[in-house]
């Protein structure tokens, strides 16, 4: 059998391309009507470079987890958070944008323009907290992530390619170390990309919220494919309904680690009840913002987790994409619900309630880069079989899905 | 048939794959009160012997809220009605500092359900069961298959089942007694 991915990828290819091209043409032409806009665009740039590029960066923290703990999950969906981590080329490249932008939506590159209690805080943090330290450590993130990206990608195509099963032992050794190497590296990522959107706030919990997030995320993008390949050949070959069963399990526990490590940040500032902490839950908890904080509870926590109990749910591919694609929209509203209030540096450090803060960009910021991300990544998918066909637990991992 | 009372009839096979067809065609004649034996586990034979699924899952979820809501419950009833004090300015019914025990009291209450529900609906301990008076039984721990009728099946009948269990090919047929 060639496992080779389903012609249609190159119609979606075509869809994904159209619509990244034009998205990204509408934010580039809004940003250039005013200041405000400009900032506003590029702010949507980063929410959609935040939700996508956090499916490539998760993906490969999957890659890493699946070569850690064996199973036949793993070896199922290895091919397609391979594709996922590769795209990391594009996402680097969609970071240029926000590198030149950094002084328009980072209050804290304008120390000269901060107020006394802004001044004192950034000039504590000013030998950590500059525009070039800022800068060198995102090409350190990149070329770490780069580096086990390629490492990983090309010891899975040698393994295709010899049939030599001591490169899985070297990939799974490999990933111990890596493992520890990327939760730091998420973790100083998403502290420097969106936690110091908000000059004043800090939180040490912040890297775990993104590392459960962007694995959420990635992971469930990663069933909702598996699930459409499913329905194809070669995959309807390959896939059982325990397969599905044994990603459902693991989609619960992702969602209750992203409800664990959000409500230990609430409940640690809200038991503090320090003014300098408690401020960026209070803004979160007003009018419309509050009631977004409210649908996240129930729709990103207590709905998929009271769904996903149930046996029938994961075991049925198209419910399990159903609550999968749910879990990606509402991703998406956590993350605007964590950018969305922070101050604007066209407002001098203003936050706008959420009524003025929603921009048509917004929707289209995260369309543009979603639109390029997933023409690049299935044209990754197609390059390679779409399951490693010469892993030694191959046939057991197939085998494993038409057993009960 | 002795004079003592007999519990069921049980057939012996060699392989798994028969007993997994046997299985079949006694629940195909109706048989409910059936039950098979093998030294290993074998994936088919719940669909085969049509073994409905467990009710435990349910009992879980029974079990985990009403852990929650004794969490909950415990914390009001100390902290709002039984001996209200301020802690650290906050009001006596602080919801986010009572999720902790809650939900702590939710896996406790839903992972006793698991296992003694679990237990209770095995019927364990049992340190008796009839079957042990078949001396070749204990085979059923090495490399031979049981497959068992019980008496209290609404379809037994003594002679039509000791001959339906002997059309089924086994090695061997017993009388189980109580």
């Amino acid at each position: 059998m060639s496992y080779k991915a389903p012609e249609e990828l190159k119609n979606f290819q075509r869809i994904a391309l159209g619509v990244g091209g034009i998205g990204t043409l509408a934010l580039l032409i809004g940003g250039l009507i005013s200041p405000e806009m400009r900032e506003q665009a590029l702010r949507s740039w980063l929410l959609g470079f935040v939700f996508w590029g956090g499916i490539s960066i998760g993906s490969l923290g999957i890659l890493l987890l699946q070569y850690l703990t064996g199973g036949a999950w793993g070896v199922i969906i290895r091919r397609i958070v391979e594709a996922s981590s590769r795209t990391l080329t594009l996402v680097a490249v969609m970071f240029i944008p926000i590198l030149l932008g950094a002084s328009t939506i980072y209050e804290w590159t304008h120390p000269e323009k901060a107020d006394e209690t802004l001044k004192r805080i950034l000039d504590h943090r000013a030998p950590y907290l500059n525009l070039p330290a800022w800068i060198a450590r995102a090409v350190i993130y990149f070329g770490l992530w780069f580096l086990m990206v390629y490492l990983l990608n090309k010891w899975s195509k040698q393994m295709d390619e010899t049939g030599d099963w001591k490169l899985l032992k070297k990939a799974s050794q490999f990933s111990g170390p890596a493992m520890v190497f990327f939760v730091l590296l998420v973790s100083f990522a998403s502290i420097d990309w969106v936690m110091t959107l908000d000059p004043h706030f800090y939180s040490t919990i912040w890297g775990f919220l993104f590392a459960a997030g962007w694995g959420l995320a990635s992971y469930a993008f990663t069933i909702a494919v598996l699930a459409w390949l499913s329905t194809r050949e070669p995959m309807n070959q390959v896939i059982g309904r325990r397969h599905f069963h044994d990603l459902g399990k693991l989609l619960l526990a992702f969602v209750m680690v992203w409800a664990y490590f959000n409500f230990s940040q609430f409940l640690i500032i809200w038991s503090g009840n320090l003014p300098e902490e408690t401020f960026w839950y209070l803004e979160r908890m007003e009018g419309g913002w509050g009631i977004i904080g409210v649908i996240l509870i129930v729709f990103h926590f207590a709905f998929p987790f009271v769904v996903l109990l149930s046996r029938d749910v994961k075991r049925n591919a198209r419910w399990l994409a159903s609550i999968a694609i749910f879990i990606i929209v509402m991703r998406f509203v956590d993350l605007y619900y964590i950018i969305g209030p922070s101050p604007r540096v066209t407002l001098h450090g203003a936050k706008l309630s959420f009524s003025e803060s929603i921009s048509w960009m917004d929707f289209v910021g995260p369309l543009a880069v979603g639109g390029l991300w997933l023409w690049y990544f299935f044209g990754e998918l197609q390059k390679r079989p779409l399951v490693p066909v010469n892993d030694p637990f191959l046939e057991s991992a197939i085998e494993h899905g038409k057993s009960h | 048939m002795s004079e003592k009372k007999l519990y069921g009839i049980m057939a012996e096979f060699d392989t798994p794959t028969e007993l997994v067809d046997a299985a079949r065609r006694v629940r195909d004649a109706g048989y409910t009160k059936t039950d098979a034996f093998s030294p290993f586990p074998i994936h088919e034979i719940d669909e085969a012997l049509g073994i409905r699924r467990s009710i435990l899952p349910f009992l879980v979820f029974g079990g985990g809220v009403l852990g929650l809501l004794t969490g909950l419950g415990l914390q009001y009833y100390t902290h709002v009605i039984d001996y209200p004090i301020i802690v650290g300015g906050r009001p006596h019914f602080s919801l986010p500092a009572f999720i902790p025990p809650a939900y702590e009291l939710t896996i406790l209450f839903a992972s006793f359900t698991a296992v003694f529900g679990m237990l209770f609906l095995n019927g364990l301990p049992m340190p008796y069961h009839p079957v042990f008076n078949v001396p070749r039984f204990a085979l059923a721990s090495r490399d031979k298959f049981f497959l068992l009728i019980e008496r209290r099946d609404p379809k037994f009948e003594y002679e039509e089942t000791r001959k339906f269990m002997e059309s089924l090919n086994p090695q061997e047929v017993f009388d189980v007694e109580e």
